[in-house]
């Protein structure tokens, strides 16, 4: 089994959907962005397109942040999940140098949204973050071992995200990439990432 | 189990309003190893690059003090590492990774240096410095400190992230530059107690690497330049963009026309110590800012492609 991800760039509207619904399951802190809507403009006035790009760790086949850790805190699940295990990482940040998708985040502190110290949701959700370590998506480990989807999957209001077993021919994920051409990012580099992209 | 701080509104320098910044910007800058506490990361390069060239360096050129300074600029290093990681208490994993990470085998060199070149000096204070374990020990750091001046730039050349160190060429450049750093730290040692013809052997190595890496440094900016668009946006950031005064004021003047200026002179004409350790003060200086300038120039490719 390999878990990943089409994302049709035809169908996003760039809603920051995913990117706020990715905060509110996993309470990132400030500053920490396991999933963001980049946008795009591209051409001269009068013919301009804007288009609105997810982006987030693609979980790749051969990561080159696994390649690089020294500690063993960065590995991989059976199902392709790329995954940080935070007691092992030292914040050595390597990871980050070597990830060619910027998908990783140091923490340096664990602030707050607001002034007056952290809401009782901070204070539960930020159970998970540790300072002075590295995070990043896992593809919403937690909800997936309940059966559920990633929040981004699950948020997104205009269905432009696919999620499913990458391995399995028949799933919905493995067909829109055949059927409709998606592509990685940066394939060239050799990473094997398990995000595609549906061209705009 | 989250350590979470009170929140610190400062205004501008918030993790929030960098990344905002950077995330505009079509060519985002590495933060991490050059700013902040990322500063140490450089620091420790530099020391132990320069630390562990001095104690080779140290066997031909200059003995015993050499060997000290040596082992005390690669323990100083080991420090400023300690420093520069959020989880500094951790380091010791960092070594269960050898057969993949660069980091990991960086330090297990650091540790058979520290320890075999401790070992060996704690000898040779007492005297049994040439004994079978002594010379046993003084070989193995020899091993320790050759591997400590390699690994460094395979470090950075590893990291996939950032084409501009993404290189071959950073590791030949990160040899030459500890060789260098190695060469003027024991210049200065020399010039406290000199002894005859160490200083001049000393300067005439000194002109020679100086000229190599500025040769080396002329050839990795023009490969860089041409080696893909975000390599050349960071050549930019080098020449004209955030790394440019570190560049031409460390870098090139500091590190390269003073003391090859000065070196090419003192091979003429007989020049006073208060000249010669200048070199080696300059050029240590023009050491640390080639590894600043390379990392602050670091720029992650573009997303989307
Ligand atoms: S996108 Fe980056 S962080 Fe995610 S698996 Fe690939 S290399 Fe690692
Ligand atoms: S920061 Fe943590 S996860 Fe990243 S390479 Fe270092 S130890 Fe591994
Ligand atoms: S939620 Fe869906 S439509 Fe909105 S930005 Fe994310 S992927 Fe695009």
């Amino acid at each position: 089994m390999r878990l990943g991800m089409v994302i049709d760039l035809k169908k996003c509207i760039g809603c920051y959907g995913c990117a706020a619904a990715c905060k509110a399951e996993n309470a990132t802190p400030p500053g920490v962005l396991w999933c963001r809507v980049v946008k795009v403009e591209s051409g001269t006035y009068p013919q301009v397109r804007r288009i609105s790009v997810p982006l987030q760790c693609n979980h790749c086949g051969d990561p080159e942040c696994l390649k690089v850790c020294p500690t063993g805190a960065t590995f991989k699940h059976e199902n392709g999940i790329v995954d940080i295990d935070h007691e092992l990482c030292v914040g050595c940040r390597y990871c980050m140098m070597a990830c060619p998708y910027q998908a990783r985040t140091f923490q340096h502190q664990v602030l707050g949204y607001f002034p007056g110290g952290l809401t009782p949701y901070e204070q539960r959700g930020y159970q998970r973050h540790q300072e002075g370590t590295v995070s990043k998506c896992n593809f919403c480990l937690p909800r997936l071992e309940r059966g559920l989807e990633p929040a981004c999957v699950a948020n997104c209001m205009s269905r432009a995200r696919i999620f499913g077993d990458l391995d399995d021919p028949t799933s919905e994920v493995a067909r829109a990439i055949r059927e409709k051409g998606a592509q990685p990012l940066y394939p060239e580099l050799g990473t094997d990432p398990s995000i595609f992209y549906i061209a705009p | 189990m989250a350590t979470a701080s009170p929140p610190q509104r400062s205004p501008l320098m918030t993790p929030s309003f960098l990344l905002a910044a950077d995330l505009k910007a079509r060519y985002r800058p590495q933060r991490e190893w050059v700013e902040g506490r990322g500063l140490f990361l450089i620091v420790a390069h530099f020391l132990s690059g320069a630390g562990a060239a001095a104690w080779l360096l140290a066997v031909p050129l200059n003995g015993p003090p050499g060997l000290v300074v040596g082992w005390v600029l690669v323990a100083l290093s080991g420090l400023a590492h300690l420093a520069f990681l959020g989880k500094p208490a951790r380091f010791w994993r960092m070594a269960r990774r050898p057969h993949s990470s660069w980091i990991s085998r960086g330090l297990l060199g650091l540790a058979v240096f520290l320890l075999s070149g401790g070992g060996f000096l704690g000898l040779a204070w007492l005297g049994q410095g040439g004994s079978a374990l002594g010379q046993g020990l003084f070989w193995l750091s020899l091993l320790g400190a050759a591997w400590l001046l390699v690994y460094k730039g395979f470090v950075w050349a590893s990291a996939k992230g950032i084409p501009l160190w993404n290189t071959p060429l950073v590791p030949i450049l990160y040899l030459v530059y500890g060789l260098r750093g190695g060469l003027a730290a024991l210049l200065l040692v020399a010039l406290a107690q000199p002894r005859a013809g160490e200083l001049a052997a000393m300067e005439t190595l000194k002109l020679w690497l100086g000229l190599s890496s500025a040769l080396l440094v002329l050839v990795y900016v023009a490969v860089m330049r041409g080696t893909g668009l975000t390599a050349a946006a960071s050549v930019r950031a080098l020449l004209r963009g955030q790394a440019a005064a570190v560049f031409y004021l460390g870098v090139v003047l500091l590190g390269l026309v003073w003391p090859i200026a000065l070196g090419a002179y003192a091979l003429a004409t007989p020049v006073s110590g208060v000249v010669l350790a200048s070199v080696g003060l300059t050029s240590l200086l023009g050491d640390l800012a080639l590894l600043y300038a390379v990392a602050r120039a670091g720029l992650y490719r573009p997303l989307p492609a």
